[in-house]
């Protein structure tokens, strides 16, 4: 299992169009995928998960990857997150 | 089996003051009497506390984070005392951090106590009900608030009155199971992200967020809204949850229950719940299954187990050593029914 904490670095938060691409992104491997937020953990694989988040610029998240190719998984997707969504 | 994940567990710390009036303020009857309070004040315990020791002075055990109740008794024991003790009675308990009051009975406040609230910017209320009622109903109100919630990915549907939640992997089709069960005239509670809040000893009632309500993802479609589309008859805000069924590729190794005798269950914050294993084959109706989970859960909760009475019948039948295979009609007369 890898846990990354990540923190939103964009503006504009984790709104609908980064919640696409993740949730893309999420749906190409087999591991599980889970986001967590104070005591709400959601399935990074489920759009209307990730946007319930509700995540602003500066909230704190925890990557949950666990399963065969979760390496790869972790990293396009934390690597995503650090890009701050391409919207730096 | 489904595992909660302990980051999927979250309890409040505390409430505003502010908070509390707002969402007890219907329940409880309460009117805000205190003129200059802080409604920014903290209610951090589920309990609540009546001072009449503290009153008394007895301060050694006194629970001041709680919600305080003054009765008949407290008002009774402060009436009955000469004005000066009555201040210093009451500066016993202001002097602690105490979240609120709440008055019982409409009892018209003290001149003191309503002079100390202010100075000290306590929020005081009053309330019609009778102590006893009032504690039941904050009581009741405060352990919602207090108690544990926890989030599960899945999609929960009341199927004939029974509240059932379908788990398993992204992309399975939990969402278009509970499509098929709305079209059918069933209820939709909550889509993708649903909040179990723990209502007493043994009941989770589930729902779910605010931002979602009643949305819906259908891959290849995007997201729905299933109470404007269906209308208000194809949804609810809240249910009981009361069994678990996990949908999962056919998997020739698991071991699938046969009989129904094997009940299996599924601990969730100590509640523990029926739990249904269901493989998904090609040419099997989910939905149609899932009409009878909530039917035989009926029949069994109104004490019929279909399963239980076939095996009584042949443990009979083996005893009475009648082992040929009997036709359920002996006779037939002619084509009647």
């Amino acid at each position: 299992m890898i846990e990354k904490k990540i923190r939103i670095k964009n503006s504009a938060g984790l709104h609908t169009r980064p919640a696409a691409t993740i949730v893309k992104m999420a749906a190409k491997y087999k591991c599980d995928f889970f986001i967590s937020r104070n005591g709400m953990n959601i399935n990074g694989k489920s759009i209307i998960g990730v946007m319930t988040l509700a995540a602003e610029e500066g909230s704190e998240l925890v990557l949950t990857f666990e399963g065969d190719d979760e390496e790869v998984a972790a990293k396009e997707i934390v690597d995503f997150f650090e890009r701050g969504f391409d919207e730096l | 089996m489904i595992e909660i994940d302990s980051k999927s567990i979250s309890r409040k710390e505390f409430i505003t003051v502010d908070f509390f009036y707002k969402l007890a303020k219907t329940v409880g009857k309460l009117e805000l009497l205190s003129k200059n309070a802080d409604l920014d004040k903290k209610i951090s315990d589920h309990n609540l506390h009546r001072p009449g020791l503290a009153l008394a002075g007895f301060v050694d055990l006194f629970s001041y984070k709680r919600v305080q109740v003054f009765g008949n008794t407290e008002i009774w024991y402060l009436t009955q005392l000469p004005e000066d003790k009555q201040k210093k009675s009451l500066e016993t308990i202001f002097k602690f951090d105490i979240p609120c009051i709440i008055l019982s009975n409409n009892i018209k406040p003290l001149p003191a106590l309503l002079q100390l609230a202010d100075e000290y910017r306590v929020p005081l209320f009053n309330s019609p009900h009778s102590t006893t009622k009032l504690i039941y109903l904050m009581s009741d109100f405060l352990d919602d608030q207090f108690s544990q919630r926890i989030t599960l990915h899945g999609s929960f549907t009341d199927v004939y009155g029974v509240g059932i939640c379908f788990v398993g992997k992204s992309g399975i089709g939990k969402s278009e199971v509970a499509l098929d069960l709305i079209e059918r005239g069933h209820r939709l509670v909550a889509d993708d992200v649903i909040i179990l809040t723990k209502k007493g000893e043994g009941i989770l009632i589930g729902s779910g967020t605010e931002i979602t309500k009643h949305c819906m993802e259908i891959r290849g479609l995007g997201i729905i809204d299933v109470e404007r589309i269906f209308g208000i008859r194809a949804i609810r805000y809240q249910k009981r949850l009361e069994i678990l069924v996990e949908l999962e590729i056919w998997d020739a190794s698991e071991n699938y229950t046969r009989t129904g005798l094997d009940e299996s269950t599924v601990t969730i914050s100590e509640v523990e719940l029926p739990y249904i294993k269901l493989p998904i084959l090609p040419g099997k109706n989910i939905t149609v299954i899932s009409e009878v989970i909530a039917l035989n859960y009926l029949l069994k909760h109104y004490g019929y187990d279909a399963a239980k009475i076939f095996q009584n019948k042949l443990s009979e039948q083996i005893k009475g050593k009648n082992t040929d295979t009997q036709r359920s009609t002996n006779y037939f007369e002619h084509d009647f029914e």
